[in-house]
Parts: C-alpha cells; structure tokens; sequence
C-alpha cells in the first residue's frame, strides 16, 4: 500500500467517522436515561479496544495493514446501518462492542502503516502533516454534517456515512 | 480478493441497506408524537391506552375517584397544549380505531375515534367511497379532527362537523350518551370543536359521497384576483370540488404571486378505477431539501417558490381520485432541530376582504426581518354554526402559515410579539384564527375572534363542574 494511497483511504474514513461521532451523541441522549449509562456506553467501547489490541497486534504483521483496514471497512458500513434502527439502550451497547472492536483494528493499524511509511529522521515532520490532512478533512466533514442534519434527519447521517465507508472499502480492494 | 467474493460483499451490504431503510421507515411510520409544536413539553402522570369502551369508562370513574385530571390526546398535531396537562392522565386514543360499521347503500360510517382518516380511506376505497370533508392530510384521528374542527380542500360539503350524523360520547360522569341534532342535541355543537373538554367522543357516524376523478388546474393569478377568481372560476362554477392556493413567501414576490388549484369533475369518470389505488408517501428528498434551504435564506425561499410553481406546471390536467386527493403528503415537512422548530398559525378573513387583509398583513411582515416565514397555503371554508367555537364566522380564507422559529424564551416572546400583531390586523378585517395553535393570542383576541367563549366555557365548567377533562388550552383561556 502506497503512502499516497494510505492518506486518501485515511481521509475517506476520517470523514466517515467524523459524521457519525459527534452526532452519535445525539442518538445516545435519545436513548440513554442517566449518565451513567452513557458511561457504560463508552466505557464497553474502550474496553473491547483494550481486549483487542493484543490480538490485533499480532494478525497485522500477518495479514497486512490493507486487509484489516478493509474490515474495518467492511464493518463499520454495515454497523452504521444498524444504528437507525436502535431503540434501547442495550442495543448501543452491543453496538459499541462491535465499534469498540472495528476502532481498535482501524487505530492499531493506522499507526502499524505509519511506522511502515515514514521514515525515523523525519517522522516529526511526516505524522504532523499526516495529521493536518486527516483533521482539515475531519473538521470539513463535520461542519457540513451538521447543516445535513438540519435538512434531513439524524438517522439519514448514518446511512451517508455508511455509503462512504462502503465507497471506503471499494477502494481498497481495488488494485 | 477474488472478484467474485467482492461482489458478493457488495450485494451483502446492498441487502442490508436496503433492508434497515425498510426497518426503519416502518418503525416511524407510527411516531410518538409529543405536541407537535415541541414549545410545550409538560410532565404527565401517565399515559394510558384502551381498546374497549368499559376500559376508557374505568379509566374515567378511577380518575374522579382519585381526583387526577385527564386529557385526550390523537395524534397530537395541536400544537396549543390541547392534548396536554400538567400531571394528568393521557388518554391515548390511537388504538381505539375499529371500523364499527359501514353502510354502503346509505354512505356511512361508522367508527371509534382514534381511527384515522386513512384507515377509512382503506376501507371505503374498494366500495367506491370517498370522505366529504376532511384535512387536506389524513394522518389525523377522526376524534382529534372534530373536536379541533379541521377542515381541507373540499368547498362543498360545508364544516366537517356537517358530516357528522351523531356520536356517543362518555361524560365526565362516566355515562355513555348518544349525541345527535335530535339526542342530547344541546350537546352537539360544545363537543364537536369542543377540544376535549366535555368527555371522551366514543366513535361516531359520519355521512359519505361517491369517489370522483378529477382533474387538477392549476393557474398562476395576482393576489388581487383571487377573489373574483374564487367567485367565478371556482364557486359559481358547480363542477368545481375543491380547492387550494399558496400565496408566496418568496422575497421576489412576497404576499403577491399566487398559484390556485382545483379540483375539476372529469369527464371520464369511467375510468376512475384506473385511478383509484390509493396514493403511498412519495419520495420526499428533494422538497424536504429545498423546504431545508428555505430555512436558511431568501435565496432558498425564491428557489422553494419557483421550483414549487414549475412542480405545479407539470401536474396540470393530471387526473387524481377524490380519496387521493384528500390524503396530500406531509411527511416532507418533518423537521428535526435540537434548537428551531416549526409552528404553525392559521387565519380565516372573508372572501371579500382578502386583498386588502393581504396588503396589510405585507406591512406588517415586511417591517419584521427576523420573522422565518416559510410557507402559507390557502384553503376555503364556508359559513358554519355548527359549533358553538365556530372560526367560519363568514364565508372565509384560511390561510395556513409554517413559521420556523428558535425554542428560546427569548425566540417565543419574539414570535409571539408578530403573531399578535397578525391577529390584530386579522381582527380588524373581520377575521378569525384557528385554536390548536401555540397560545400567542391574548385572552382578549381569543374573545374578539371568538364571540361565544365566554358561553363555550360556562357550558365546560356547567357539563364538567369538577374539571376532570383538562388541557393547556382551557387553562391560559377558559379559567
């Protein structure tokens, strides 16, 4: 996987992600009752990412950062079209243990890419315009959602997000 | 990855898709509705549901005993509290929705209250039936139409309350009583328009006609115009049976430009059962969008505007059943906004005033720039006594308005400050407004539009001394 190729295909899911986040929240508030719950909620998130690096770890060096990065993929676009569906707060937990699971793949990864890429002397330099890109893309992403939101419906930020990661995913496989 | 996995993954994902757009379109298609207004949250005590007469009867008997307060709540598109009180019980009348009978030769129905208009479409459609009034939407309950008075597109048929042969209603006693013009008449005209105050209608008969095929025409006109046009080219002309307008919001043309339509007799009424397959929602992006950008600025609103009016170019001559005609979409006009949300108001003037009530209601408008003025539909309604809160003081315009406005105190006090100076010019052309609204109107334009509060509200406190049926409405108004 080339650089060039690793920064679009990064780019493509910071939107993707960006969309949902800050949003996401909303559907927690919707469905959650008390803070706690909303504790829960991340704290599953964190806690199958924590369970999971090790594992992730190792299949990487294996299997190839394109690989893991298509089930990334691959997964978020078909958990996104479960959460317009939820109603009970259960249903978000689960959700965040699959998400939990798909973000610690996407994270381990991102990085395992990175260090493969960049070289030592300059890595500074390399990660910090990396980051520039992915957050101008994230920022962009996310200001225009929230005009979405207000022309159509939280739900359909979900199904657009969706597409993109599916899009994200296409892209990957393609040679 | 080998290609054919590839595709496979890829009509996976478009099953699924497909499949959650399906899951979640039917998971809405009955929402929990708060009032739709969404500027009146209020606590209740609970919410109960019945299906049978003897639960609501023990749901009315239990609350005197315990001296809770009730409420009786549709599908909750009043957007003035009608439906709500703060600690009450609400009774939920959707699901008391039996067709009870249907008299095909006679043309009646006859059907418990939380029915909709559409679930009497459904039924009705196949024997050839329509509705004679009804809202220009039917999503609306029947009980929730009647006590509110909603009235549509049909000009002929007089007040929906018209199409009412008698009901049975269950007083705050607990009694179930047979209403009609001939039983318990002095009853009649305080329930129906009556908001809930005086018991729970049960179900009721309303009176049929025949479904038609129309065609639509429609014609771009002057605001000042319209009146001579609705005279002679839609009243005077009897093959005419129903009939809307919009004036535009649009800056280009602000309370100027108007479109009519109507609803003509076609001349192959043989054909109606090419016609007549009742109309689902359809795709709703591309208004919702550019209803979406008309929130936003003048330039969405002249867009909005034109593109409506090229829209209405394209369905003229199209034919169109009665029963179709009368279920219009609605659904684009859903809004979802953490801090804005859209309220309506709804004025009536008389036939003969309406240009000059135009003209000063642009003066009015014109000076508030802050004022999100979306969208105003026309509709006529004749002369009605038919109840005793009739807003048909006249043969009337009524003008419907989608206002979209901040949920602040601050945002309420501003709009409410324009909406009272549209009352007073609305007053002062001999006018009216519609109740089910956010209560911006003062006590004293309440009385002023409605001559016969004080008695409507005397015959409440007479019929229901212990005020067990309560809403928001009676107590900014009627205490």
């Amino acid at each position: 996987m080339t650089y060039k190729r690793f920064l679009s295909y990064q780019s493509t899911i910071m939107m993707a992600s960006s969309m949902i986040f800050p949003f996401y929240v909303l559907l927690l508030k919707n469905v959650g009752h008390n803070y706690a719950q909303f504790g829960w909620a991340y704290g599953i998130f964190a806690l199958t990412a924590a369970f999971a690096y090790p594992i992730i770890g190792k299949v990487s060096d294996k299997v190839g950062d394109k690989t893991l990065f298509f089930i990334y993929s691959f997964g978020m676009s078909i958990i996104l079209l479960i959460f317009p569906l939820v109603t009970d707060v259960w249903h978000v937990y689960i959700l965040q243990l699959f998400m939990g699971l798909l973000g610690a793949v996407q994270k381990n990864t991102e990085k395992t890419a990175l260090a493969r890429n960049v070289e030592k002397a300059t890595a500074g330099k390399e990660i910090g315009a990396y980051h520039t890109t992915i957050s101008i893309v994230a920022a962009i992403a996310i200001i225009l959602t929230g005009y979405m939101v207000d022309f159509l419906t939280i739900a359909s930020i979900f199904y657009v997000g969706s597409i993109i990661y599916i899009i994200s995913a296409i892209l990957l496989m393609k040679r | 990855m080998p290609k054919k996995y590839a595709v496979l993954l890829l009509v996976m994902y478009l099953l699924l898709f497909a499949s959650s757009i399906y899951l979640y379109e039917m998971k809405h298609s009955n929402p929990v509705v708060t009032d739709s207004g969404q500027l009146l949250p209020i606590k209740m005590k609970s919410i109960k549901t019945a299906t049978t007469e003897e639960e609501l009867q023990q749901i009315v008997k239990q609350a005197k005993k315990d001296g809770d307060k009730l409420s009786i709540a549709g599908m909750q598109h009043s957007q003035g509290g009608q439906t709500l009180y703060p600690n009450a019980i609400m009774l939920d009348m959707k699901g008391y929705n039996k067709i009870l009978a249907f008299d095909e030769k006679a043309k009646t129905i006859t059907v418990q209250s939380g029915a909709t208009w559409d679930d009497i479409q459904h039924y009705i459609n196949p024997s050839g039936l329509a509705l004679k009034v009804a809202q220009s939407q039917n999503i609306f309950t029947v009980g929730g139409s009647l006590s509110a008075i909603g009235h549509g597109r049909d000009i002929r048929y007089g007040s929906v309350i018209d199409t009412v042969e008698s009901f049975r209603l269950l007083t705050p006693t607990g009694e179930i009583i047979e209403v009609s013009r001939s039983k318990n008449a002095e009853l009649f005209p305080y329930v129906l328009g009556g908001y809930g105050l005086f018991g729970v209608i049960l179900d009721m008969t309303l009176t049929l006609t025949d479904d038609e095929l129309y065609t639509t025409d429609n014609v771009t006109i002057d605001y000042q115009e319209y009146t001579a046009f609705f005279e002679e080219k839609v009243l005077q002309r009897d093959e005419v049976k129903m009939h809307m307008a919009r004036i535009s919001v649009a800056p280009d043309s602000f309370l100027e430009e108007m479109y009519v339509t109507n609803y003509e007799l076609a001349p192959n009424q043989e054909d109606l059962t090419e016609y007549n397959k009742l109309k689902g929602e359809p795709l709703i992006a591309l208004p919702k969008f550019l209803l979406g950008l008309s929130r936003y600025s003048d330039w969405g609103k002249n867009i909005f505007w034109e593109t409506q009016k090229k829209y209405m170019e394209t369905t003229n001559h199209k034919l169109e059943t009665r029963n179709n005609v009368m279920r219009s979409d609605s659904k684009f006009m859903e809004y979802d906004s953490v801090k804005q949300t859209e309220v309506l108001q709804e004025y009536f003037v008389p036939v003969h005033e309406f240009s000059s009530y135009i003209d000063d209601l642009r003066e009015v408008l014109e000076a508030e720039k802050d004022f999100n003025l979306l969208n105003i539909t026309i509709r006529y309604v004749d002369k009605s006594d038919q109840s005793i809160m009739s807003y048909a003081k006249d043969d009337m315009f009524a003008l419907v308005m989608l206002i979209n406005q901040g949920r602040t105190k601050q945002d309420i006090e501003d709009t409410g400050a324009v909406i009272e100076k549209m009352i007073d010019v609305t007053l002062a052309h001999d006018g009216s407004y519609y109740l089910p609204y956010y209560p911006y109107p003062t006590r004293e334009q309440l009385h002023r539009a409605y001559p016969n509060a004080e008695d409507f509200f005397a015959m409440k406190r007479k019929f229901d001394p212990d005020e067990l049926f309560m809403n928001m409405f009676y107590e900014e108004y009627g205490k």
